[in-house]
């Protein structure tokens, strides 16, 4: 399954990092943006539909109290006008909020440079890790896929054979 | 724009092994089993059946990976190995999100690896309940079996995390019994990356046991296929048509025993959505999720949760209450997602990100809730019992009281708007507030009981041996078939249960190959 974001959902959600991602990601805002369509990509459709939609209503409903849509908004007016959905009127307004928030900040800690910020550094790890397993214990590793594949037949003194299986 | 990725499983592929690249048009398979998934449930099954010389086709809507393909890019692991990415929902109040792995090897390729018999009590309930006379007895051998080709065994200490040496020192502290967690793993090597595909080879998931074992002994399995449907002949199953993913080429398979081994969500509506209906009228009710929720605590010192075994310890000391306890590292990607901060509130606590210790609580659930098929789809609804919350909250008290005496500073709290604690004190008082279910953060990854077995026609949907009432060469074999929750993690269960299964297939041979 493949998601694109609309010009407008791209347009909201690029306007959504100075609020929800730390100011240390902010340059990382193109890149935030391609990482929740991927995340979105595997998720439900209907999921995938009712965000596309939220995010057009997000747009729009900032028009009458700020005489321009959602993606425009800088600064205090963008961080206001998030809040007024994250404690929103309706339950809708909030869950909408919550979902863009814990996809952006996934995506967020997604990114190399943040994973490094906080010191999570998991590929060298795993390849020092793996590598001394092998090392120190090769024989036991291969003992076991071994045993794997050893006859070992569950009802020792049955065979289903092709004479069986014609009868 | 979102950016393309190759496939993960393009590569050098076992024999026995079929992926949509393989599948140009319409095809038709003959076997004596056909098995729908190829989890802890599908892959011990084929692997015993197909030993025993039995003709075994496994059909899996995943995609087939392989160790090498598992790295440290979490969230494309997510992607490829999670149904749905990981964001399916049972509904209700509140919402529960579950995870259920979507790839050959199933659930156990993205399990913590978590190994534990069935305990006696819940046996002997099923003994009691369900009419199972002997299963308490009967599944010794078969533990012992599973065992020995998953490789149970416990950690090897230099693996041991500080995140989980911190939950033994808080245990310790209280005095509160903890024990060393058994796992199927061979010489773990504690990159804790468990739940996103073991890059290292020493979880023994199916992926790398079982699955092997039946491609070993002549099973075929067919990768990328949604099956649609089981055919049937009356009251007879007689194969299975499916659907290879991204393509619209059909593959039938006609056998002479079909296993359902979809797990507790999609077993159900594959029989529904093939038009068994149990007479029982339970099918797809019944379903137990083991709620989780998880504490995060904020110690002075370095925890690196990434770092070391999985789940090392467990605490049982309220296992008798339905709670145990346990430390699990996450990337921090996962951890943001769960914080309701933002902006550089969420960057300072982040920042912290070190210094986390992520402890996660399994809870025995009184509730039951129901899967429904909805145009062909499952959707599961599950409602948390008010004794359930209650018993989580009891739970998450007692949980962060350990990690207070373990040294923790803080604890961010799995509730909406709670917060946070900074003392015993404070974990203490919680028990005396009121938290509206709706406020809970609950997960699970243990979905149970929704083609229970038992000998009654009219309350359970099969026999103890998996096979539905009122249809012919139709099986279960997954943690559907549990009448109960069982309290501990499930995939043992569901292993030995699928070698009994098999055991009574050889041993009624002919009746199955008639």
């Amino acid at each position: 399954m493949s998601y694109r974001h609309s010009a407008t959902g791209r347009a909201v959600l690029r306007s959504l990092v100075p609020v929800i991602c730390p100011r240390e990601a902010f340059d990382l805002a193109d890149a935030i943006v391609d990482h929740m369509a991927l995340t979105l990509g595997a998720s439900p459709s209907l999921l995938q539909k009712g965000f596309a939609a939220g995010l057009l209503t997000y747009d729009l409903g900032a028009l009458p109290r700020y005489l321009c849509r959602a993606r425009a908004l800088h600064g205090d007016k963008a961080e206001r006008y998030y809040a007024s959905w994250e404690h929103g009127p309706t339950p809708l307004h909030t869950q909408f909020a919550r979902a863009i928030n814990q996809l952006m900040s996934l995506s967020c800690y997604e990114m190399p440079q943040m994973m490094e910020r906080v010191g999570y550094r998991p590929a060298p790890f795993i390849a020092e890790v793996t590598q001394r397993r092998l090392t120190v214990y090769r024989d036991d590793v291969r003992k076991q896929e071994a045993q794997i594949l050893a006859p070992d037949p569950l009802r020792p003194n049955v065979r289903i054979g092709k004479r069986m299986r014609a009868s | 724009m979102a950016i393309a990725r190759p496939a993960l499983h393009e590569g050098t592929r076992p024999r026995g092994v079929y992926t949509r690249h393989d599948i140009h048009g319409d095809t038709v398979l003959d076997a004596d089993v056909v098995v729908v998934g190829s989890g802890a449930g599908g892959s011990t099954i084929a692997a015993e059946l197909a030993e025993a010389g039995f003709e075994v086709v496994v059909v899996e809507e995943g995609s087939y990976y392989q160790t090498r393909d598992f790295t440290a890019d979490t969230s494309a692991m997510v992607r490829q190995l999670y149904r749905d990415g990981g964001a399916t929902m049972a509904l209700g109040t509140p919402p529960i999100l579950y995870q259920e792995g979507r790839a050959v090897g199933g659930s156990t390729v993205i399990n913590g690896g978590m190994s534990w018999r069935t305990p006696d009590k819940v046996l002997q309930r099923w003994e009691r309940e369900a009419g199972l006379a002997g299963i308490t007895r009967d599944l010794d051998e078969y533990f012992t079996r599973v065992e020995k080709r998953i490789h149970v065994a416990p950690m090897d200490p230099d693996v041991i995390g500080n995140d989980n040496h911190l939950l033994k020192k808080g245990a310790d502290a209280k005095g509160w019994n903890i024990i060393g967690n058994l796992r199927n793993q061979n010489h773990c090597a504690g990159s804790n990356r468990c739940a996103f595909g073991c890059p290292t080879g020493a979880k023994q998931s199916a992926l790398v046991s079982y699955v092997p074992r039946a491609l070993h002994y002549g099973t075929r399995i067919y990768a990328d296929v949604r099956v649609d449907a089981i055919t049937r002949h009356g009251k007879r199953a007689t194969g299975v048509i499916g659907t290879v993913r991204g393509t619209s080429h059909r593959i039938t398979v006609r056998a002479k025993l079909v296993v359902s081994a979809c797990g507790a969500i999609h077993t159900p509506a594959l029989l529904a959505r093939s038009g068994f209906k149990s007479p029982s009228g339970y099918l797809g009710r019944n379903l137990s999720m083991h709620p989780n929720v998880k504490v995060v605590a904020i110690f002075d010192e370095s925890v690196a949760n990434w770092k070391g075994a999985h789940q090392a310890f467990q605490v049982r000391e309220f296992q008798d209450q339905g709670l145990v306890f346990a430390a699990v590292g996450m990337p921090p990607s996962v951890l943001a997602m769960s914080f309701p901060h933002r902006g550089q509130q969420l960057g300072t606590l982040m920042d912290q990100y070190d210094h986390m210790l992520l402890a996660g609580m399994l809870c025995e659930d009184t509730a039951t809730g129901r899967v429904r098929t909805i145009d062909g789809k499952p959707q599961a609804f599950y409602q948390l019992a008010e004794a359930d919350a209650a018993n989580l909250k009891r739970g998450v008290s007692l949980l962060s009281e350990l990690l207070f005496a373990a040294g923790a500073k803080r604890i961010l709290l799995p509730f909406h708007g709670a917060p946070d604690l900074y003392g015993p004190d404070d974990a203490r008082r919680l028990l005396d507030q009121h938290i509206p279910a709706k406020g809970w953060e609950v997960v699970t990854v243990h979905m149970m009981g929704t083609a229970r077995m038992g000998n009654d026609r009219t309350r359970d949907v099969t026999d103890g041996f998996g096979l539905v009432h009122d249809a012919d060469r139709l099986m279960v074999a997954d943690a559907s078939l549990f009448p109960t929750p069982i309290g501990v993690n499930p995939m043992e269960t569901i292993m030995a249960l699928a070698t009994r299964n098999a055991g009574f297939v050889i041993d009624n041979a002919k009746r199955f190959l008639s």
